[in-house]
């Protein structure tokens, strides 16, 4: 008996240093996995900093003074007394925003560029969503290559591609919206084409089965399940696209933009504020409609 | 005349139609049974060619329709109506523009891509959704239906096509005991009154003895009966359901409709 | 036996009829409302016409700039970098240290922020409102906007656009992140709760593991966008890629602007291949 207890106490220790030297083992290949990892992040970091030459930029002595100047500048100088009053008169709101009717119609301008852009990327995503999706492309290889073309358009920035066409077109807004349009069509593009690989194939294959052609087929067995899902993707993209448009006027593709450069130029810190406020109100309000739009297309979808 | 000739068809290594022969009179009824995976559906596609058969050749009236492409394929599916189970409709779109889906082989130009039919094709349409006593809801969503009331209005889109033979693969298995009734006496209407051929796929046996005056069995691939309801005895039925299916019957409820028939006939 | 149908053999007109005896509203649509479908249409198309007309789409203008177009792109073949290879492709290697420099930045700030955010951590819904309003106003800001006010407090160079970056992305990342944390699973949490754990001990061991893959997964996802924005903040004077295709196109030299543009092409794509096999590593382990 007693030999017996000794065994299996022997046993139970022998079995707990076994189970400790394996925990510690386990415990250190995970330590050594985090090390490396944080190790491998620092490098890269370390790297990114070095190399971006953030630290050697010549930015003066105090980088904090310098924001907070710069803010101060870009402060209107108000006088609660002016505030009301006309565009003469220095202290007035209407001095601040002092080329509103300009700023307006660039904003309108930046609206309409996003609106034409986000209509013609769609039109154009819809047509190359057919050929980039699984289970629609006509050929197989066509399925491969047209989502590889969108790939690469998607990794060309707007401001880049509006820059070349600002060479060819010359100053305007066309630039920016065939920019815009580019990108918008390789993103819908791809986005559409994810949807179309989730839909139902009965009523596809029904309308196969009645002897329709492929674009019957899309029409009435495909565009009735995705259009929600494409409306709503338009949308978020029109908002994304406003933002995009109100940069354009950088590199002088038309919109708002060219009046934030030129505040720029013109040291008029306080008007690139008033500018600002006037961008950030456009894109909120955009957003507050298209968002309201798309929780309604939702609420048919959930309906059905 | 529908003629299969050594018809077969295999998904990679597995054989799904094995060496079908066939012929089926123009005018008929026609009851195809067995268990499921028995080969019935892909029979059915193949006869419509929503799958291409690996070897043999498909005739009908004379003319060979394996071996269609392109345009004359799509005009062939034209003349060959298909009833699915799962009715197939887009549920977004209206019952009307759903029955209109059955005439677009017959269309030209873009109007169909935007939703304008000729009013001739409308009229067909609300005359054969009328036959099936569906005109009232010719205007609302077809998600909104019942399963047994999508169902004719899938066949009445089938009629919009004005096929010459009607496959249905088992166009009553999701439906209740009242429509599948309803739906396979307006199945055997149209082939009574507008002489079409019909071949429709069942797993009941009651029902295919009620309304097919031909029945053929399948098991594994493979015709193992063709013949009158008459003809199916306990041996029939144990060869196209298999001794196993045959044994479980007591012990499954949803299957007595065929234990029902198989003491009926011993 | 032949095939009949009953409506085959019937005049167009009888068909008409008979279908009109039966649901007349149903066969040919009423006038009026045939001409108010048109008539939305005519009126959507007359809005799209003036619309393009006003962004400069006219016919004209169009040829014009595709026969510009096609002239820069027979420039482009064969793409040649006119011995500049390593002052490109170090243009690039800072382009893209940019934005991982600006992304870090970003997620350090964009952490308490996050939390803050947080309708789980914040519960008092008028000041979560108005948080979350708040970052939305910050997030309507491009990065190229910051880029242009930044140049004016530090000068050009690559500094700014780090910070550029950064102010842009804390707003959308502390929106992530807020979203992320207000997403996750709360049975972890309730298990400590319930376990007797204090509320620190909740949050490291309920809510860390969660939501912290989840969260690198879309600083990852920013990374990858931040590749693209901070090629464009060269335009402005931050440096990198940007700067140096914005010379190129100013000179006309398609020939280089190709090759810088194909191997920007070929590093973006590597990167998001390694980004994106990060993160579906992060999100299904």
């Amino acid at each position: 008996m007693l030999q017996n207890m000794i065994k299996t106490d022997e046993n139970k220790a022998k079995f707990v240093a076994e189970f400790e030297a394996r925990r510690k083992i386990v415990v250190m290949k995970h330590r050594a996995a985090q090390i490396s990892i944080v190790l491998i992040l620092g490098l890269i970091l370390g790297v990114s900093f070095y190399t971006s030459g953030f630290f050697i930029t010549n930015y003066g002595t105090d980088p904090m003074s310098r924001i907070g100047d710069l803010l101060n500048k870009m402060i209107p100088d108000l006088e609660p007394q002016n505030l009301l009053k006309g565009r003469s008169q220095s202290g007035s709101i209407a001095s601040w925003f002092y080329d509103m009717p300009t700023w307006l119609s660039l904003l309108s301008q930046t609206v309409q560029i996003a609106l034409v852009a986000t209509i013609f990327g769609s039109v154009l995503g819809f047509f190359a969503s057919l050929l980039a999706s699984k289970n629609l492309s006509p050929l197989p290889w066509l399925h491969w290559s047209s989502r590889r073309v969108l790939e690469i358009i998607r990794t060309l920035p707007d401001l880049i591609v509006a820059l070349i066409l600002v060479a060819a077109f010359g100053v305007g807004p066309l630039p920016g919206v065939i920019a815009i349009a580019l990108g918008t069509t390789a993103s819908l593009g791809k986005l559409f084409s994810e949807a179309n690989e989730t839909i139902d194939w009965r009523p596809v294959e029904a309308v196969k089965a009645v002897g329709g052609g492929w674009w019957t087929q899309i029409r009435f067995g495909v565009i009735p399940q995705v259009l929600p899902n494409y409306a709503s993707y338009a949308l978020m993209r029109l908002e994304i696209n406003v933002g995009a448009a109100a940069a354009l006027g950088v590199v002088g593709a038309g919109g708002i933009g060219i009046e934030l450069s030129r505040a720029i130029t013109y040291t008029e810190f306080d008007t690139y504020l008033a500018l600002l406020i006037l961008i950030v109100g456009l894109i909120f309000i955009i957003d507050i409609a298209s968002e309201a739009v798309r929780h309604h297309l939702i609420g048919l979808k959930l309906a059905r | 005349m529908l003629e299969l000739k050594s018809v077969s068809k295999s998904f990679g290594s597995k054989a799904a139609v094995k060496d079908v022969s066939l012929a089926i009179p123009v005018g008929s009824m026609v009851g195809i049974i067995g268990r499921s995976g028995a080969g019935k559906s892909t029979l059915l596609r193949l006869i419509n060619r929503l799958c291409d058969p690996t070897e043999g050749k498909i005739l009908w009236r004379g003319q060979p329709i394996s071996e269609l492409k392109g345009a004359k394929l799509n005009q062939w599916r034209a003349r060959c109506g298909m009833v699915f189970q799962q009715f197939n409709l887009s549920p977004r779109l209206d019952v009307l523009t759903n029955v209109l889906i059955g005439s677009l082989a017959r269309q030209r130009g873009l109007g169909p891509l935007f939703k304008v039919f000729p009013i001739e094709e409308r009229a067909r349409a609300i005359l054969e959704l009328h036959s099936i006593d569906m005109e009232e809801v010719a205007l609302q969503r077809c998600s909104t239906l019942s399963g047994g009331q999508q169902q004719r209005v899938a066949i009445a889109r089938t009629l919009m096509q004005s096929p010459e033979i009607i496959l249905a693969d088992e166009p009553i298995a999701s439906l209740d005991p009242a429509n599948s009734q309803n739906v396979m006496e307006t199945l055997a209407g149209i082939n009574r009154d507008r002489g079409i051929t019909v071949l429709v796929n069942l797993h009941a046996l009651d029902i295919a003895r009620r309304f097919c005056a031909r029945i053929i069995g399948m098991n594994d691939g493979q015709i193992v009966f063709d013949g009158p309801p008459d003809a199916l005895n306990a041996a029939v039925i144990d060869r196209i359901y298999g001794r196993q299916f045959v044994e479980n019957i007591t012990e499954n409820p949803s299957q007595m409709e065929v234990k029902d028939t198989l003491e009926a006939v011993a | 036996m032949t095939t009949i149908n009953p409506y085959l053999n019937l005049s167009r007109q009888d068909l008409i009829a008979k279908a009109i005896a039966i649901a007349p509203k149903l066969v040919s649509i009423p006038i009026s409302r045939r001409l108010l479908n048109y008539g939305v249409w005519v009126l959507a198309a007359l809005a799209f016409a003036l619309l393009c007309k006003n962004v400069d789409m006219t016919p004209a203008v169009f040829a014009k700039g595709f026969k510009n177009l096609l002239r820069f792109f027979g420039g482009m073949f064969p793409p040649e970098a006119a011995g500049q290879e390593i002052r490109i492709l170090s243009a690039l290697a800072a382009t893209f240290a940019m934005a991982v420099s600006g992304t870090f930045l970003a997620i350090f700030g964009a952490i308490p922020l996050g939390l803050l955010g947080a309708k789980t951590l914040v519960k008092q819904p008028l000041a979560h409102f108005l948080i979350r309003r708040f970052y939305d106003v910050f997030r309507a800001i491009p990065a190229l906007v910051w880029a242009l006010i930044l140049i004016v407090a530090y000068g050009l160079g690559p500094f700014a656009g780090v910070v550029a970056l950064a102010f842009a992305d804390i707003p959308r990342l502390a929106k992530l992140y807020a979203e992320a944390i207000e997403n996750c699973d709360p049975k972890p949490q309730d298990g400590i709760l319930a376990a007797g754990g204090e509320r620190v001990a909740i949050l490291r061991f309920g809510l860390v593991p969660e939501v912290l893959p989840v969260m690198a997964s879309q600083s990852l996802y920013v990374l990858e966008s931040n590749f693209r924005h901070a090629a464009i903040l060269g335009i402005v004077g931050a440096g990198g890629i940007g700067f140096e295709l914005e010379e190129r196109i100013r000179i006309f030299a398609f020939d280089q602007v190709a090759w810088i543009v194909i191997a920007y092409v070929i590093c973006v794509m590597l990167l998001d291949t390694i980004s994106e096999k990060i993160r579906s590593h992060l999100i299904h382990g």
